[in-house]
């Protein structure tokens, strides 16, 4: 089976629906920069000050009481959307396969933001960027898009989202929004990233993916562990203590994500690959702000 | 030194090398992808993967394997101890269930209740080759279980042994054993659990193929240990108890005892006993309805079988008589001053004796004889059944027939029998008193229709009756007349047999049926008048008195214990043995066909509901000072070392497979678990 087939295709047609008709657009598209200028909605008044145009002088103000003020306008512009996709050997996990669960929720992402008229790049990622599709607008951008997603392959070594925020600020034209799809098991790299990409105006978005098994893994006994992102093993002997503290350990590894993205205001989905990626969308709309 | 019932079965020690070649197999881990060992390794950082013990706990898991199997094996070959190897026993078990081993001990639990528990374990540790039997000893000697090995046989026969109230047997059930074991003496036992109230213990003791184990310990016990109950012979409504009661115990004791005659309180008796005193009273009282009499000690002791007794007081009922006299002034007397007798006088001899009654003729005979039961005083004329002559030459008594109970307590020596006739009969007759010539003067003679009693003495002219023989003469027959009722009715002690008289006017009923069952003849309508059945009675009666010429038929009966038990039982003549008795109470019999006859008609609870008739009744009690002595009578084995030969009542083999039952589920419990509870 496809990873993209018309099943797949008709829900994101719905899903961009529900996105217009519900959201109107909040989620990705037709947001207002923070820059003031040109625009045609009023946004504030400033003290005049020589030089400035005198066409945004606000003359009912001074006919009424003598004061010099100007009138400021929000500027609109697109809005450029970069989704990273973790593509390291760590994704390629799992039942459902999460390097999958996590193509859709980028394709679908893409094809909302290009419903929404938006820009969309996608950088497919391990320890550097291993692909990268440019910014790409409009609609009939959808198919070049899916196929960029269906020929990315888990690549690399270990994951270093660190390099690979770095190679996307020097490389972004201009800010935007950053979608990180991940199972975040890169730590330390993944706090330098998003940091990275806060310090630079960016406005990061944390997908976090992961398998049932992962949260609670029911093997017992001795067993030798292959970890296929290094290629590293590790012969343990699991007791239901031992499968007691990782899960403990886990919980705390999810709720350290969660309260660093609270930290700095950053929107976080969490999510596992059991959870159909319509659903997951939608919850995220509902969490951008405006509930249906 | 050890050895085995079974080597061959070692071989299965070469499973060990398949479970070594697949622990080792199994050493090369489960192999598991993961994402990341980032959490397994933050886990296990403090400890060194494959550490020194992580490898000794995999060798520690083929251990426990191989133990498993080693003891599997083990427990096939089934070790024994030489001692056990050279000791194959064949051992008859004897359980004492007499009525001692009901006794109570501190823990709440019976002595043959522990007894049994003792006998299960001692089943559970036999080896092949052993053989046990079971035996039980209460009141009589009774193979439960043949010589065998099947342990749940025996054990299923142990738990099946009856409580009693019975005396122990011991004697003859080691008798029984010993016949058991006479093929093969050598390694042979005789293990016997009881609590040592035993008569013979030294006898038994010194037996060497006999080994006592005692049960529980000596016990405190007040008991009634004789009692008896008898009419009065000198009031006819009075009747005299004789009640014994024991005081087994160590201490003294006060307590009551409590006479009640169908549940309606006689008397209340206090007592005082000392240790080991014994107290005898006989009691005065009069009923004429009689009915159970219930002896009961006011006593909450170890045993409470015997602190109540039980007997039967007969009732005496009135006799109706008729006199048929022009005048006799000495009958008259005589029966009217006889208690219980319902006395009518008349001139015209009836066709019959009153029902159940007595028809006394004075000289004025009937050419044919009433049917019944009649008493005849100087007959002047012939009948069917005898002819008159002349008068006797020497009217003078010459021989007294002693043995009769219709002479006993006279003396008529010498005594001149004026009027006086020859008499001959018919029909054989007993002579009782006769003449220098041999004529007889007083007779008796068995008729179809009713027995004959004549006295041949002219009343007026003898000085006959005013002997103090003449009133006694005459209660003789008509006691005579009436059987054994009313008189004695004795308790069977339990452990013996029951001599069962079946009443005199019943036996006809069960005769006719037996007959009636072997004839299949019509029986005649129970709807027909009054006059048919008297015809019929009278018939059934002469049926009777046939029945007890020397050919004596068959009856089948249908007896019922205390507990309500039945037994089906047949017996000839008028008197049924039955027992060993083993239970105290009112046992009661019917005729079988009685029984039969009332379950087709849906009457379920005949035997109970019904009122019983103590006529067709016996009563039964222990009163046995050994039984009720609750202790002791020697030095007894203590059952605990039975035990230890048994093992704790389990053989090796049972304990290995236990062990390595545990060892298998430890290794599972530790290594084997995959799921997740």
């Amino acid at each position: 089976m496809s990873l993209f087939d018309s099943d797949f295709l008709k829900k994101l047609e719905y899903l961009s629906l529900v996105s217009r008709r519900v959201f109107r657009g909040r989620l990705l598209a037709q947001r207002r920069t923070k820059q003031l200028g040109g625009g045609i909605e009023f946004a504030d008044h400033r003290e005049y000050a020589a030089g400035d145009d005198l066409r945004y002088l606000d003359w009912n103000v001074y006919a009424k009481f003598g004061d010099l003020l100007l009138k400021r306008f929000q500027e609109e512009e697109d809005l450029h959307v970069y989704i990273l996709l973790d593509a390291s050997k760590s994704m390629d996990c799992g039942t459902p396969n999460k390097f999958d669960y996590a193509r859709r929720i980028a394709a679908a992402l893409a094809y909302i933001a290009l419903a929404d008229l938006d820009r969309v790049s996608i950088m497919a990622y391990a320890d550097k960027p291993l692909d990268v599709l440019p910014l790409t607008r409009g609609k009939d951008r959808v198919l070049s898009i899916l196929k960029f997603l269906e020929n990315t392959k888990t690549a690399g070594a270990a994951t270093d989202l660190a390099t690979v925020a770095k190679s996307l600020v020097n490389r972004a034209q201009r800010t935007g929004l950053v979608v990180i799809i991940s199972d975040l098991y890169d730590q330390a790299g993944f706090r330098a990233g998003v940091d990275l990409l806060r310090h630079r105006r960016f406005e990061p978005h944390v997908i976090q993916i992961h398998t049932v098994e992962e949260a609670n893994p029911t093997f017992l006994g001795d067993i030798e562990l292959d970890e296929v992102e290094t290629g590293q093993r590790r012969k343990i002997t699991v007791t239901e203590r031992k499968l007691k503290q990782y899960n403990q350990l886990f919980h705390e590894f999810l709720t350290s994500i969660e309260t660093y993205c609270k930290t700095y205001s950053l929107s976080c989905t969490r999510s596992t690959t059991d959870l159909p990626f319509d659903e997951l969308i939608m919850r995220m709309m509902r969490a951008s702000g405006i509930q249906s | 030194m050890l050895e085995f019932a079974s080597p061959m079965l070692a071989w299965w020690a070469a499973l060990t090398v398949p479970i070594f070649l697949i622990y080792i197999i199994k050493v090369r881990l489960r192999r598991r992808p993961v994402s990341t060992l980032l959490f397994w390794n933050q886990l296990f950082d403090e400890k060194k993967p494959r550490a020194w013990w992580q490898q000794l706990r995999h060798w520690l898991s083929l251990l426990l394997q191989l133990a498993f199997v080693l003891l599997l094996v083990g427990a096939l070959i089934d070790p024994l101890w030489s001692w056990q190897k050279n000791s194959q026993r064949r051992i008859v078990l004897i359980v004492d269930n007499s009525a001692s081993m009901k006794a109570t001990e501190a823990s709440g639990i019976t002595r043959l209740q522990s007894a049994k528990e003792i006998a299960k374990g001692l089943a559970r540790s036999l080896r092949p080759g052993d053989e046990m039997s079971l035996v039980s000893s209460g009141g009589q000697s009774v193979v439960h279980v043949g010589l065998t090995n099947h342990a749940r046989l025996l054990i299923d026969g142990i738990m099946e042994l009856p409580e009693t109230d019975a005396p122990s047997a011991l004697l003859p059930a080691i008798a029984i054993a010993e016949r058991l074991l006479k093929d093969r003496v050598e390694r042979s036992e005789i293990i016997v659990l009881t609590d040592g109230c035993i008569e013979d213990f030294e006898t038994i003791k010194n037996n060497p193929l006999v080994k006592i184990y005692g049960v529980g310990k000596p016990r405190e016990n007040t008991a009634i240990t004789r009692y008896q109950v008898r009419r009065s012979v000198m009031d006819s409504v009075g009747y005299q108890v004789l009640i014994e009661v024991t005081n087994s115990g160590l201490e003294e004791v006060k307590t009551k005892l409590e006479l009640s005659l169908e549940d309606n309180l006689v008397d209340v008796v206090p007592i005082t006993l000392k240790a080991g005193e014994s107290q005898t009273r006989i009691l005065d009282h009069t009923s004429a309805t009689g009915g159970r009499l219930v002896a009961k000690l006011d006593s909450k002791d170890a045993l409470s079988t015997d602190n109540s007794a039980i007997s039967i007081l007969p009732q005496r009922a009135p006799l109706p008589i008729t006199l048929v006299t022009k005048g006799s002034l000495f009958l008259k007397s005589v029966l009217e001053s006889m208690p219980l007798v319902e006395l009518t006088i008349t001139e015209m001899a009836p066709e019959a004796a009153p029902k159940g009654g007595l028809l006394v003729l004075d000289r004025i005979i009937p050419e044919k004889l009433p049917r019944g039961r009649l008493l005849i005083v100087d007959p002047q004329n012939s009948t069917d059944m005898m002819t008159v002559g002349e008068s006797l030459e020497q009217p003078l008594v010459a021989r007294v027939e002693k043995d009769s109970p219709l002479t006993q307590h006279i003396r008529l020596d010498n005594v001149l029998f004026p009027g006086a006739k020859q008499i001959t009969f018919t029909r054989p007759v007993e002579s009782l008193v006769r003449d220098p010539l041999d004529s007889p003067m007083l007779a008796r003679m068995k008729r179809p229709g009713g027995d004959l009693w004549i006295l041949t003495c002219n009343l007026e002219q003898s000085d006959l009756p005013l002997r103090i023989a003449f009133p006694v003469l005459i209660k003789n027959a008509i006691e005579w007349f009436q059987g054994n009722e009313g008189q004695l009715r004795p308790v069977v002690p339990t452990g013996t047999l029951a001599a069962f008289a079946i009443p005199e006017g019943d036996q006809a009923e069960v005769k006719d049926e037996a007959k009636d069952a072997d004839a299949s003849s019509d029986k005649p309508s129970p709807t027909q008048g009054q006059e048919a059945s008297s015809t019929e009675s009278a018939n059934d009666s002469a049926v009777a008195v046939e029945s007890a010429a020397p050919t004596q038929l068959r009856r089948d009966l249908h007896v019922s214990s205390p507990s309500g038990k039945s037994l089906a039982m047949s017996a000839e003549g008028d008197q049924a043995l039955i027992g060993p008795i083993l239970e105290c109470g009112l046992w009661t019999v019917a005729p079988a066909s009685d029984v039969k006859t009332e379950t087709k008609e849906g009457a379920k609870e005949m035997a109970t509901d019904a009122k019983v008739d103590y006529r067709w009744a016996f009563a039964s009690n222990l009163t046995n000072r050994s039984e009720s002595d609750l202790k002791p009578r020697g030095e007894l084995l203590t059952a605990d070392s039975l035990s230890v030969v048994s093992l704790g009542g389990r053989a090796i083999w049972f304990y290995l497979a236990m062990l390595g039952l545990l060892l298998v589920t430890t290794e599972w419990w530790l290594y084997q678990r995959r799921v997740v509870g």
